[in-house]
């Protein structure tokens, strides 16, 4: 692997309360859990968050940025060859088979589909468009055996080993058989769990029929019941930023992507039940972290559960403070670089500046870690 | 809280053999044997893929790199607290709406959909949580001294067999000279403080004491890996390769240690009277 220098992982912290909620569901539609120290905790489910980051995304970057995951990839493509050359439907449809043909992506059940979910770039597949080029018309109309010729003389699988959205590039993609369309994921993230510990409550609800009401007649529409609990929740997860070069080649690109997913995985919520219980809170602490020797999650913070008399969001930031001291002293390197945003006063807020440094917005968070990042790049590059 | 990695002397001598030692805790953990598809299974402790995996990880090693030297480390894991099973529910749906296809296929390979139409497609993976394992690798001391330095600035993340479950530190507890079993056997108990003192209440309700009861061992599973070993358990990856997967079998040995649980005030227990804490069925009716 050309892994460049200098190895960096940033590690993101972040403390976040929930007020009665169903996030992430189980098979019985109750939120998920966990044991952790021997108690209970909430949990949702690093799926499920790294979901709702990607969902997040699209809300301020263009699509043509971003990745489709989809069954689709030849009918997008021959869409792409249609608009782009003005081909009719059954010429774009072969030339996009064959196109896509020294990929030996297994097909699907359906014409025109994949026997999997392809993580790919919109720009991707308008650089393969690009390779046709011109040709589009001259290439639709050879034989089967001369436009297999021509195509394997262009570098598809190329235009889908480079160039990957951000997306694509930050949670990797693992296509089983063909080893040169798989990325590496430059982020790891843990499941999120809750920092004490959780009961699961029960909202038995009944509906009530507003005509029977009319008619002064008792009883129910309907009844049932919805499970959920409200938790701080601890979510941890760490870039490589390494790995994140590599996938996108280029600096400036990663040091971007970086702060792009810090944005995006610091104010997402998974959308589980959102319209029960409107649960969109944003954190009550974000910390972020760069090492140059490895990641540290500092989750042995909850193992003892934080208890309920303390107040839990501040019990939780000062538990959270001590871990990482904790850490700094006992094994790992110094941070390279650290900052804290959060909503604590007094004596927490103490806590988190010796631990973390001075508090900041969030915007001066991504700002100085950009900075740290960028003026790091280019050290190791002198 | 254990010793921290830095403060763990480098105890190794000069001789061929030596024990690297790995503390192996997280909130998850999950070493998948069999499982694919639709699910994703966990082994009760930390299988040799998964370790050899964690290693190569550490060290950067591409994904079709021969393993042999990795592989040639004696393993021999311990189960500090074994932990229990989850359960982790994972939906999957055609984005679309379209329903979803059969599982089985017809005689000419194709896959029916589903009547009446099925939307979503449920997949199990499995987790092992709250568990701490503490696992131990015998090799030579130059191979085990690298790969404590690639542990500690590892090249690519490293997971307690799936890439959700990051581990939680100290992770390397250090080099010690002797041979696995005995390094395994000394090693004092890794549970939190707050575990062992839950394990001691426990044992001091079970024998209708006061307060709690701190025995100066506890049981602790070991599978240590073993030439005449009775059990074979087949979790030796050839490479990892994703196009090449093939895993040998490894023969290993099952037993018990009695494991120094490091109580400041062990109760003057003999480890005999330790051992019979067995389950009595008239106690419930008193006597």
């Amino acid at each position: 692997m050309t892994l460049l220098p200098p190895r960096l992982y940033v590690d993101v912290h972040i403390l976040q309360t929930v007020p009665p909620a169903n996030l992430n569901r189980d098979d019985q539609g109750n939120p998920k859990e966990a044991y952790y120290g021997g108690t209970r905790r909430s949990r949702v489910s690093s799926q499920a968050w790294k979901r709702a980051t990607r969902m997040h995304f699209t809300e301020y970057m263009p699509a043509d940025d971003l990745a489709t995951r989809t069954r689709r990839v030849a009918s997008d493509l021959t869409c792409a060859l249609r608009t782009r050359t003005g081909l009719e439907e059954e010429p774009a449809s072969r030339l996009a088979d064959a196109l896509l043909a020294p990929l030996k992506i297994s097909a699907g059940r359906k014409r025109g589909d994949t026997a999997y979910l392809l993580f790919y770039g919109r720009r991707q597949l308008d650089n393969v468009v690009g390779l046709v080029g011109d040709r589009a018309a001259e290439l639709a109309a050879l034989d089967d055996k001369d436009l297999q010729a021509e195509v394997e003389q262009l570098a598809v699988e190329e235009q889908f080993s480079t160039g990957h959205p951000l997306d694509v590039a930050l949670f990797g993609r693992m296509v089983a058989d063909i080893a040169a369309l798989r990325v590496d994921a430059a982020v790891q993230v843990a499941h999120a769990l809750s920092t004490h510990a959780v009961s699961l409550e029960f909202d038995y609800f009944t509906a009530v029929d507003d005509l029977v009401e009319e008619e002064r007649e008792t009883g129910a529409g309907m009844i049932g019941s919805i499970g959920f609990n409200s938790a701080t929740l601890y979510r941890y997860a760490t870039v490589s930023l390494q790995q994140l070069r590599e996938n996108l080649g280029n600096d400036a690109a990663a040091v971007d992507g970086t702060r792009k997913f810090l944005t995006s995985f610091a104010r997402s919520v998974p959308s589980g039940y959102r319209n029960s219980f409107a649960h969109q809170t944003l954190p009550s602490l974000v910390s972020v972290v760069v090492r140059s020797d490895q990641p540290v999650n500092l989750v042995t913070a909850y193992e003892k559960p934080v208890a309920p008399s303390a107040g839990i969001a501040a019990e939780s930031a000062r538990c959270l403070a001590e871990e990482h001291r904790t850490a700094v002293d006992g094994w790992g390197e110094a941070p390279a670089f650290s900052a804290v945003c959060h909503a604590f006063r007094d004596e927490t807020a103490q806590c988190l500046e010796e631990a973390f440094g001075p508090a900041v917005t969030f915007p001066e968070l991504l700002n100085g870690l950009d900075e740290y990042l960028s003026s790091a790049i280019a050290e190791a590059g002198r | 809280m254990s010793p921290a990695a830095s403060d763990v002397p480098d105890r190794a001598g000069p001789g061929d053999r030596a024990v690297l030692v790995l503390r192996l805790a997280a909130p998850l953990q999950s070493w998948g044997a069999q499982g694919a598809f639709n699910v994703r299974d966990t082994r009760p402790e930390p299988t040799k893929s998964g370790v050899t995996g964690l290693l190569a990880a550490a060290l950067g090693l591409p994904r079709g790199a021969p393993l042999d030297e990795l592989l040639a480390l004696r393993m021999g894991v311990r189960a500090d607290v074994p932990g229990t099973l989850l359960r982790d529910y994972h939906a999957v749906s055609d984005f679309r709406g379209h329903p979803l296809p059969q599982a089985g296929v017809s005689a000419k390979g194709v896959q029916k959909p589903t009547a009446p139409a099925k939307y979503t497609h449920v997949t199990s993976r499995y987790y092992l949580q709250d568990a701490l394992f503490v696992a131990a690798l015998e090799g030579p001391p130059e191979l085990l001294n690298r790969l404590v330095a690639a542990l500690r600035a590892p090249h690519f993340f490293l997971a307690l067999g799936r890439r959700s479950c990051p581990p939680t530190q100290p992770l390397v507890l250090g080099i010690e000279n002797g041979d696995l079993e005995s390094v395994l056997r000394g090693l004092p108990w890794q549970a939190s403080e707050r575990a062992k003192n839950s394990y001691a209440r426990k044992l001091g309700r079970r024998r209708g004491l006061d307060g709690p009861f701190r025995p100066a061992t506890v049981p602790c599973s070991v599978t240590l890996e073993h030439a005449d070993g009775d059990d074979v358990l087949q979790d030796v990856p050839l490479t990892f390769d994703p196009h090449d997967r093939a895993f040998l079998g490894r023969r290993v040995r099952q037993e018990w240690l009695r494991v120094h649980t490091g109580f400041s005030d062990p109760d003057a227990a003999t480890e005999i009277e330790a051992d019979q804490d067995i389950h009595d069925p008239f106690e419930l009716l008193g006597r």
